[in-house]
């Protein structure tokens, strides 16, 4: 289990102080797990078996395993119908399947957004993502303030290495190499007999970054959670509607989103057009929406115009409204038996196919005298016979005709939970004999026993707007941007240190006619030198300190070098 | 086994990462990716219910009503303010409302009995046609008016004091104007008669 575990970042203590060899600054991680990380013995005690699972909950291994879940555990509220989205289907789930609805129920797959155990996946996630990241950007923050660790006793063992003699005395020669390295923007650090140089600090501040976007995407997302909440609601044009619980006809709050809290805007649908292809082998496919609307942002704001496309949302307040799908509304009037006007609206028929958007509906009209009265049908904006059945050739309303069923009785909406107003519950009525004939705008049908009228009077279109308010949104591609800024920069920076130790020499082993006082070594590492790069770093460092060492370029061939010192241009790290 | 390298590690983190990061904007950008024929009416009630409750609001702590300004089914002006000193029941409902109808019988008797007593009813209709609206007066012999709110903009109004959360939706205003009860869902007889007497007490 804990093998998988994120080994941690350099230990600030390990690398600054106790180094034999500079390497193992920068390996110390590669080191055999720590003794505390593995159980002492087969027993644990209450603190052990938290501490364990604290680690295996914060664990990479588990993240993913959560991360998967949480896709896989969405995957029902995709295949079942949806309390939320779809309640009838949910009811006809139920009539259809009882006893595995009831038990598929039980295990809330019909709330799979709202159900516990979904809720528990996501904690869990976002409790191991905080916990995993949290400690790492800590650790993080102090490794990039941390100063470069001592310079290893003997600098010849590392990868890059230069010695030459100089007739400066050591501590001249140190201060000379410690401004250079200062003047190319090294961070350094000075000792008795030495200096340390390191550079690539951004690779840190990367990583940090990188650590902490990530922590300002999950409360990003957790923001959306909170204070966000969607909607829905279907316009029929020539109406429009405000922001308000009561004119909407989903609403999905997040967890701390109170009526109150919902921005204040009215939309008003002017008009709305739909162009459809005409000829070819698209022909009824939709080639532009086009809803003209109105909107203002306050009640008492001014009304501002904007056309509404798919895909180009109005943005009103931080809300955004999309435009997410159109259809037909005939509109009918209804006499009842009394002689009373007892309907006259426009009723949202709901398209049931795309290529002729063939649409249903229902009418009720509760208040009708004697008997209430029930419509159910089709409405078909280009009606052409199919071999004796109506069907619609093509979506744009050009010959739009309705055709309906009637029916009498008790519609059921005295009492008792809320109905759909797209379909019609026959339990309490009884089907009039009429037999359902197209009716073209204008046309009325006389039912039978003296129950009433009905004319179709034209037709509207409508749009169906999704509403989303998600205050995480921003600060999600905010961080989102930096988190992938943040791994280029930890991929694409090196660190680097450089260390140089000067000492005087003997008088025994000084050379006649070069008065040499000192010995200089220099030598260099780095991380994840990848990309390559800095043994040309380096040599022209090696190069630029020796010339200050050593007054000119071309002086005595080196005791021992490491790459040669060949190319005076050094890649520009940063 | 051996331990994974370091940058073996790394890459995982940065696959994970990568990932959240997908999922953040994924779920960032969810509205954006609707199509023209994703209708979201397919099944619904096509309302919203709300959660059904009772609020009460205690004496002291009554939040103003805001002012009320409409036209009435019949065409007339109809302005909240000008019921001062008298009770007001307000009722957000709609003709096509199942609730509605089954607590339209109370509200009528309510209206009846406490006529000439100080107490005012007043409907706002919500998202219905007027011929269908009077329809429904008539069959519950409602005898208050209603005032149409086709912009939803009296529902706005009570948005800072006590927002209508569902159809239908009872507010009892005292005879000082402030706020004294709101109830979601359908009213009872006894149930709103309680709160009509408790807000016309002295206050």
């Amino acid at each position: 289990m804990t093998r998988l575990r994120i080994p941690p970042e350099a230990e600030p203590e390990t690398s600054a102080a106790d180094e034999s060899t500079a390497r193992e600054g920068f390996d110390d991680a590669e080191r055999a797990a720590p003794a505390a990380r593995r159980p002492a013995g087969p027993r644990l005690g209450v603190t052990g078996w938290l501490r364990w699972g604290w680690r295996t909950l914060t664990s990479m291994r588990t993240a993913l395993v959560l991360l998967f879940l949480l896709a896989a555990g969405s995957i029902p509220g995709s295949l079942l119908p949806q309390d939320g989205t779809n309640p009838a289907g949910v009811s006809q789930y139920y009539a259809s399947h009882p006893l595995l609805a009831r038990i598929l129920g039980r295990l809330s797959l019909f709330n799979v957004f709202g159900a516990p155990w979904f809720a528990a996946i996501y904690l869990l996630l976002f409790a191991s993502l905080l916990g995993c990241v949290l400690p790492r950007t800590l650790r993080l923050a102090g490794s990039a303030r941390q100063p470069p660790p001592k310079a290893p006793r003997h600098l010849s063992r590392l990868p890059f290495a230069v010695s030459y003699t100089t007739a400066l005395a050591p501590e001249t020669a140190l201060q000379a190499a410690a401004k250079a390295l200062s003047a190319r923007r090294f961070r350094v650090r000075t000792g008795p007999g030495w200096v340390a140089a390191e550079k690539g600090y951004l690779r840190e501040a990367g990583n940090l970054l990188f650590h902490i976007a990530l922590l300002g995407c999950l409360v990003s997302i957790g923001l959306g959670g909170l204070f966000g909440y969607r909607a829905d609601r279907l316009l029929v044009a020539g109406t429009s509607f405000s922001n308000t619980v009561t004119a909407l006809d989903e609403f999905h709050p997040g967890r701390l989103v109170s009526p109150g809290d919902l921005q204040p805007f009215t939309v008003a649908l002017d008009r709305f057009s739909a162009s459809y292809v005409t000829s070819g082998p698209l022909t009824g496919q939709p080639s532009s929406f086009n809803a003209a609307i109105r909107y203002s942002a306050t009640p008492q704001g001014p009304a501002r115009s904007y056309t509404l496309t798919v895909n180009h949302p109005l943005v009103v307040d931080g809300v955004r409204v999309f435009l997410i799908g159109h259809g037909y509304a005939p509109v009918f009037r209804v006499t009842d038996g009394t002689g009373h006007v007892v309907f006259d609206g426009a009723v949202p028929f709901i398209p049931v196919e795309t290529s002729g958007l063939t649409s249903e509906g229902a009418i009720k009209v509760p208040d009708a005298n004697p008997e209430q009265l029930g419509f159910v049908g089709l409405f078909l904006p280009t009606a052409v016979d199919a071999g004796g059945r109506l069907a619609s050739a093509f979506p744009a309303p050009l010959r739009p005709v309705v055709s309906l069923v009637s029916y009498a009785g008790n519609l059921g909406m005295s009492s008792g939970p809320p109905q759909s107003v797209y379909s019609l519950n026959t339990a309490g009525l009884r089907r009039l004999p009429i037999a359902p004939q197209p009716l073209v705008p204008g046309q009325s049908m006389k039912l039978p026993d003296g129950l009433g009228t009905l004319t179709y009077t034209g037709y509207r279109q409508w749009i169906s707007l999704a509403i989303t308010y998600d205050p995480g949104q921003l600060p999600a591609l905010i961080s989102g941007g930096a988190v992938l800024a943040g791994l280029l920069l930890s991929f694409l920076v090196r660190r680097r240190r450089v260390f140089v130790r000067a000492r005087a020499v003997d008088g025994a082993a000084g050379q006649p006619g070069e008065p040499a006082a000192s010995v200089v070594d220099l030598a260099g590492l780095t991380r994840s030198d990848a990309a390559g790069g800095f043994e040309d770093e380096f040599s022209g460092l090696a190069a630029e300190i020796r010339t200050l060492h050593q007054g000119r370029s071309d002086g005595p061939a080196p005791e021992r070098a490491g790459p040669a010192p060949t190319d005076p241009h050094p890649p520009d790290g940063e | 086994m051996r331990r994974p390298s370091r940058s073996a590690r790394r890459a995982v983190l940065g696959a994970a990462a990568a990932a959240a990061a997908a999922l953040a904007l994924g779920a960032a950008a969810c509205g954006g990716g609707a199509t023209a024929q994703d209708t979201a009416v397919g099944n619904g009630s096509s309302f919203v219910a709300g959660t059904y409750g009772t609020t009460v609001f205690q004496a002291g702590s009554r939040p103003e009503a805001p002012q009320v300004l409409g036209t009435t089914l019949a065409g007339g002006r109809f302005r909240l303010s000008a019921d001062r000193g008298a009770v007001v029941v307000m009722n957000f409902w709609g003709s096509w409302c199942t609730p509605c109808r089954e607590e339209a019988p109370a509200l009528g008797a309510l209206a009846r009995q406490f006529s000439g007593s100080g107490v005012r009813f007043l409907g706002v209709d919500i998202r219905d046609d007027p011929a269908s609206a009077e329809a429904f007066m008539r069959t519950y012999r409602i005898g208050y008016p209603s005032l149409n709110d086709p912009n939803d903009l009296i529902a706005l109004d009570f948005r800072a004091t006590a927002p209508p959360a569902g159809i239908p939706t009872t507010l009892v205003i005292d005879r000082s104007g402030r706020i004294a009860a709101r109830v979601i869902g359908p009213v009872s007889y006894d149930g709103l008669k309680a709160l009509i007497t408790r807000a016309a007490g002295r206050t």
